[in-house]
């Protein structure tokens, strides 16, 4: 059907467009903030014909010199592995992206469609999955590297990557039981609904940060170690380990490693979006339009109009996670490993279980 | 033997809304957020509080009493102050200074015919500038002579020499500095050849005002 192949192209094209840009810019986006955290300028050279662009042309920049950087790999490494390393990183982080929707269903000229790559109906076991395979990645970019620094980076980050892993999955089996589905677009549709108390309607949106508040904090605690960055750095620890799993890497495959954690930002600040802050819904934003609330009056807007408010809401969700990250990334200093494992099993896992065990009760009383 | 047990204090104890972490998280966040929208803000009205200089661009001017690399002060007549004297050579730490003397037809006798500085064997010190008598060498506001090859950092006489407009600043420093002691009040003002720090500022003259650059 060749609507639905345009359709499928524009979405695929779309994903990519978004992601690999928001990496890039993303680079530019840590500095720069970092900067202002910090009381200073950042990044602001890398003129294009004496524009400067506040430094945007950074990422850029970096790019071209990563590209004719000589790619080094150290004599005794094991070069197919070292190569692949880099690669398996980044892919999981990249095809993540495609069960996460972006927006609600578009109708164009009769055709409809749900705007996401692949709808799956195991949306979030499909992400974890994939997002484990990242740990081979890095172990493997430790292992072949021959390098004792890189070993101990790897090894740490397997063993952080296995332990918030769990913790992920177990704090997600609460919005399950809430929502009802594994289908991110089950989700993110059933947040649109309102809370109805005895009959009335509050009209506050059934969001997972409201129906999930500790989930939401534990598994955004979980997300951010599962992307190693700072405070759950250890992995790569340049204190320590110079740049940990990283460390005998040079150019383009590099800059592979550094783009596959700025892609697991985005997908985990989608993630995030999707699961807890309503993905695509905008509060009393129905697709046929604007419900005031308390009233039965609807403003009626076009379904393309609604659509793609939609899409600007997960955007806008999602940019506002990044920065949470970010502000996270620049304010907290490392944990000790030991540290990290036991707020990881003592603390994060036990309130996880709870979590389940408390949603269980809660729901059976409410269907009650 | 009964073991002797020492109780190390170990700091406060942290409490229960401490150890929660979480609350102290948002507190840390909500510092360095404030940070970020100030800065931002600023930066969109145009007035960034950051404390950045960009150097190459932007230069802070630096106090009287920053010593820049030694220059040679030159006479209104564009010739040298220095007399080969060879005081700065003795008192120089590191010998970095190569003076090679001779003489001239006119009222002053002496000149310098070589006066070397290896700014690469330099430490800005200044002890020339003390030691000299003739307040001829002082310690300029310049330190960007970066170079490609170690010859280029022996400067000659030629690139050393430096019209007194522009060391007007460090001139009256070192004279304000020389006249704080006891000793300057006694200086004999009026002597051909003597030192001419011993003399007063010129009148109407401010310190401030008068750059080096």
């Amino acid at each position: 059907m060749p609507a639905e192949a345009i359709f499928m192209a524009g979405k695929i094209g779309f994903v990519f467009f978004l992601v690999l840009n928001l990496a890039g810019v993303l680079g530019w986006v840590e500095r720069k903030q970092s900067a202002l955290m910090q009381d200073r300028i950042g990044a602001n050279r890398a003129p294009i014909f004496g524009i400067t662009a506040i430094g945007l042309f950074h990422p850029l920049a970096d790019a071209i010199k990563a590209f004719t950087k000589e790619d080094f790999i150290p004599a005794r490494a094991h070069k197919l592995f070292h190569t692949l390393a880099p690669f398996i990183a980044l892919v999981p982080a990249l095809t993540a992206f495609a069960v996460i929707p972006f927006g609600d269903t578009l109708t164009i000229g009769g055709e409809t469609t749900q705007l996401v790559v692949a709808d799956l109906d195991v949306g979030v076991l499909f992400v974890f999955a994939i997002m484990s395979l990242a740990t081979f990645g890095v172990v493997l970019a430790g292992w072949s590297s021959y390098n004792n620094y890189s070993m101990l980076g790897g090894l740490r980050a397997s063993a952080q990557m296995l332990s918030y892993e769990i913790v992920m999955g177990l704090t997600l089996v609460g919005v399950f039981m809430v929502y009802g589905s594994l289908q991110l677009t089950e989700i993110a549709r059933a947040q649109g609904e309102y809370f109805v108390f005895g009959g009335v309607n509050t009209w506050i949106p059934k969001w997972g940060i409201l129906t999930q508040p500790l989930a939401f904090f534990l598994f955004l605690t979980a997300a951010v170690a599962e992307s190693k960055r700072l405070p759950f750095d250890v992995a790569e620890a340049e204190s320590e380990l110079v740049a940990g799993y990283f460390t005998e890497y040079s150019g383009m495959k590099f800059l592979m490693f550094w783009m596959a954690e700025f892609v697991e930002i985005v997908v985990i600040s989608a993630l995030v979006a999707t699961l807890f802050l309503g993905g695509w819904q905008i509060p009393w934003l129905h697709p046929d339009g604007l419900h005031v609330p308390f009233t039965a009056i609807v403003v009626g807007l076009p379904s393309l109009v609604v659509s793609m408010m939609g899409v600007g809401a997960f955007l806008m969700k999602v940019f506002v996670l990044i920065w949470l990250q970010m502000t996270i990334r620049w304010t907290l200093p490392r944990f000790r490993y030991d540290q990290i494992m036991r707020l990881g099993w003592k603390m994060i896992l036990p309130l996880a279980l709870v979590n389940v065990v408390l949603t269980g009760f809660v729901v059976l009383l409410l269907n009650r | 033997m009964a073991a002797r047990v020492v109780k190390v204090k170990r700091g406060p104890e942290l409490t229960l809304w401490e150890r929660l972490y979480i609350p102290e998280i948002i507190r840390g966040l909500a510092v360095t957020s404030r940070h970020f929208f100030s800065n931002l803000w600023g930066f969109i009205i145009g007035k960034p509080r950051v404390a950045t200089v960009q150097y190459p661009e932007q230069r802070l001017e630096h106090p009287a009493a920053f010593r820049g690399m030694p220059v040679l002060v030159a006479r209104e007549d564009g010739s040298e102050r220095c007399v080969a004297c060879g005081m700065c050579e003795v008192a120089c730490p590191p010998r970095c200074i190569t003076i090679v003397p001779e003489e001239t037809e006119g009222t002053i006798e002496r000149r310098p015919k070589i006066f070397d500085i290896d700014l690469s064997r330099c430490m800005f010190c200044g002890l020339c500038e003390e030691a000299c008598p003739e307040e001829a060498i002082v310690m300029s506001a310049d330190f960007e002579i970066a170079c490609e090859t170690r010859e280029g950092l022996i400067w000659g006489k030629e690139q050393l020499l430096k019209p007194p407009e522009q060391l007007r600043r460090r001139i009256n420093y070192i004279r304000d500095e020389f006249n704080k002691y006891d000793s300057a009040k006694d200086a004999p003002t009026n002597v051909i050849g003597a030192t001419n720090a011993r003399l007063a500022k010129p009148a109407g003259e401010d310190q401030r005002r008068a750059g080096s650059h």
